[in-house]
């Protein structure tokens, strides 16, 4: 079924246009992302560049402090070596063993082209440059990777015993030390980078906040309420938004109002020539008799457009105060089907069926009565004006929160294109040229939106399946079903129904 | 003697539409084009309802309405320019018995006067008393007494009690108000009952605040108990 939707104000319909959307696809990103996304961009970029200095400089302390300690120790056992060796003569192997519990370092020898390695770290593991550097004559010292491992070399030449004393050095427990470092740094730059994001988040939502609530106060404006506005705020940046978005909206409102204004004053003042009108051709109308059959003839002319100018104005007065947002429901329990019964025989003077289905019955509607019967009213008369006459109307429930009215006619029908627009004000469709009696001002579905909107409820049009015809279906809004309605008129002789 | 109906309207052309309408009805029209001409044309005639339009120069219809009501308990109907603002129910405050609106109907308005003008027909005919609690009502002479003294009610707000007082208990809703009192179909005001019962309830109520009498049944009507 072609439901008709209802009239929701097109939002943001000045600007957008096509240089919008492109817009749009370019930045893809939100402003608020985008602040977040700075936020911890920063944080991350801060926190890892901190922690990468932090780590270097902390590590080559340690290294440095590693280094001068090992250098130190192997200086120590190699003087110790020498004084051993100068004593004890050939006797390598037990100054060797014994250095083995001073330092940390595996003790390596070479003593007149002999290689001493007791503890598996040999002449093979020592980088060449620094072999070739010690046995030259210089002490040196390097660093360099062993088994996956930095170790530390150092080379002290004993020319006093012919040899040369290596010492290599396992960093093995200052990788441990490295690596807690690293990880602790590591962490703690993971911890900035989503405090940034935190912050980034929240500082976006504060700036944010007075937007959003002008787009907010922009839709409430946009839907109908004239009357919102943005509470002030203190900041002086966004201060400035708000205040002019304010002013917009009292100019805007005010404009509004002075257009409806000027409707309603119009409608106003012609109200009393038309009281003057009706009161006077009634009248007349009790002296028709006396007239001769041109005047009769011009007096029902003059009383059909009194009448039809009578309603336009009324719908030009109804449709102003929509405009100026002056619509006021006056909100009842109303029985739908016993609405429909009344406004069904006081709108029409032909016999219209009416089929009310037996779940219908007792729907109650919250509505503001005689809205609903303009409703009904307008719906029969413009059956009557472009349909040859309402052939039958219904009211049924549409599912458990709603009950549908629907007024059928058997004319042309409404086409396709037309069926939106033929609610907008003085529409003229295909029908135009067939205006004959002239009855319809063109408000007449314009207002039947406008009340079954107010009302929460929604009307379309439609057509009648394989026949010809339209069918307009209004849906309201069912407020509840059982109808506490009171017990029907017992006249003065009933039994006193005494109810607790 | 015939009906005298006094049209208060500062437009003379409505003025003198409304007084061939009314003259049509076989009624007699007294005119007034402002407030103060029509309190003095009512202290000198007596009169059977009077036509107030709320739209007055100098002094407004709600004012000639309290005014009127201070005095006389004389059916008001009164003119006003839109059904759906505030003045109705301001006018029915006022002291106004019903209403109608802009442009309306000569014979509309014909109808209203001849519902107003329908003497105070005792819906318990017959009953010559009826007593709810502290509350006597004796249709037939047209008095009210609470507690032993004597009410001055409106001939609206009589009849309006008499219906209630028909069933006692029943539950009557606003429709079915409309139509036995005022004489309205389907398509009365249901404000008018509600403002007419709030007058009713200052008069007969000793607390109108918390009622015992005229008590609100929601969603249904009203009905009167002792």
């Amino acid at each position: 079924m072609a439901g008709r939707p209802e009239h929701e104000p097109e939002p943001g319909r000045a600007g957008a246009g096509s240089g919008q959307q492109a817009r749009r696809l370019a930045t893809p990103l939100g402003l608020r992302a985008r602040v977040i996304m700075a936020f911890t961009m920063g944080a991350l970029v801060l926190s890892a560049l901190l922690a990468a200095v932090t780590y270097g400089l902390v590590g080559e302390n340690l290294v440095r402090q590693r280094e001068a300690v090992a250098t130190d120790q192997a200086y120590l056992n190699a003087r110790y070596l020498r004084d051993r060796l100068r004593s004890s003569g050939l006797q390598v192997a037990s100054p060797l063993d014994s250095l083995e519990t001073t330092g940390g370092g595996s003790p390596v020898l070479l003593r007149e082209g002999v290689w001493f390695a007791p503890l598996g770290v040999g002449r093979e593991d020592l980088p060449a440059s620094l072999r070739d550097t010690v046995i030259g004559g210089e002490p040196a010292r390097m660093r360099f990777p062993l088994d996956g491992q930095i170790q530390l070399a150092v080379g002290i030449p004993l020319p006093a015993v012919s040899s040369a004393y290596f010492e290599v050095t396992s960093f093995e427990e200052l990788e441990g030390t490295l690596n807690s470092l690293g990880i602790s740094l590591l962490a703690a730059a993971l911890v900035t980078t989503i405090a940034g994001a935190t912050l980034g988040a929240s500082v976006s939502r504060r700036v944010l906040r007075p937007l959003s609530h002008v787009s907010a106060a922009a839709v409430a404006i946009a839907g109908g309420r004239l009357d919102t506005r943005v509470a002030r705020i203190d900041d002086p940046d966004l201060g400035v938004l708000v205040t002019s978005f304010n002013e917009m909206a009292g100019a805007l409102q005010e404009r509004i109002e002075r257009d409806a204004r000027f409707a309603s004053d119009v409608s106003h003042e012609l109200r009393s020539p038309l009281t003057t009108m009706t009161a006077s051709i009634q009248v007349m109308e009790g002296r028709r008799a006396d007239m001769p059959p041109r005047a009769q003839a011009a007096l029902d002319l003059l009383v059909a457009d009194v009448a039809r100018f009578s309603t336009l104005v009324e719908d030009l007065l109804e449709i102003s105060r929509f405009d100026a947002g002056a619509a006021r429901l006056d909100l009842d329990d109303v029985c739908i089907s016993e609405l429909v019964m009344h406004a069904l025989a006081a709108a029409s003077d032909a016999e219209v069926p009416l089929a009310i289905a037996a779940d219908a019955v007792d729907a109650v509607v919250q509505a503001d009565k005689r809205r609903l019967v303009r409703v009904i009213a307008n719906l029969v008369g413009n059956a009557e004006s472009h349909g040859g006459g309402a052939t039958g109307v219904s009211v049924d429930r549409a599912g458990a929160g709603h009950v549908r009215i629907a007024v059928e006619d058997a004319g042309a029908g409404v086409d396709e294109e037309d069926r939106e627009r033929i609610f907008d004000r003085f529409f003229r469709g295909a029908a135009a040229g067939s205006r004959g009696q002239g009855d319809g001002v063109g408000l007449g579905l314009a207002l039947v939106h406008e009340h079954v909107a107010l009302h929460g409820g929604r009307v379309w049009v439609e057509g009648r399946g394989d026949r010809e015809g339209a069918r307009f279906v209004v849906e309201l809004p069912v407020s509840r079903q059982t109808a506490s309605a009171p017990e029907p008129d017992p006249g003065p002789a009933a039994v006193p129904a005494v109810r607790s | 003697m015939g009906t005298r109906i006094l049209s208060v309207e500062d437009d003379e052309r409505i003025r003198t539409a409304v007084r061939m309408g009314l003259e049509d009805e076989g009624w007699t029209v007294d005119e007034a084009a402002s407030g103060e001409a029509a309190l003095e044309v009512f202290a000198e005639r007596p009169t059977d309802v009077v036509l107030i339009d709320l739209m007055l120069p100098g002094m407004d219809g709600f004012a000639v309405c309290r005014a009127i009501r201070r005095a006389s308990d004389v059916p008001i109907l009164i003119v006003t320019a839109r059904a759906d603002t505030h003045d109705v129910v301001a006018g029915l405050e006022a002291g106004a018995d019903d209403y109608v609106t802009k442009p309306f109907q000569p014979k509309e308005l014909s109808a209203r006067i001849r519902a107003l003008l329908r003497r105070a027909r005792p819906a318990a005919a017959g009953t010559s008393q009826l007593s709810f609690g502290d509350l006597e009502i004796v249709p037939d002479e047209g008095v009210v007494r609470r507690a032993g003294a004597d009410i001055h009610l409106t001939k609206t707000e009589f009849r309006l009690l008499c219906e209630l007082a028909s069933v006692p208990g029943r539950v009557f809703s606003r429709e079915q108000l409309l139509e036995r009192v005022w004489g309205y179909d389907y398509f009365g005001d249901g404000r008018l009952v509600d403002v007419h019962v709030r007058r009713l309830r200052t008069k007969v109520e000793a607390d109108p605040a918390a009622p015992r009498h005229v008590v609100t049944v929601r969603g249904l009507g009203y009905k009167l108990q002792a």
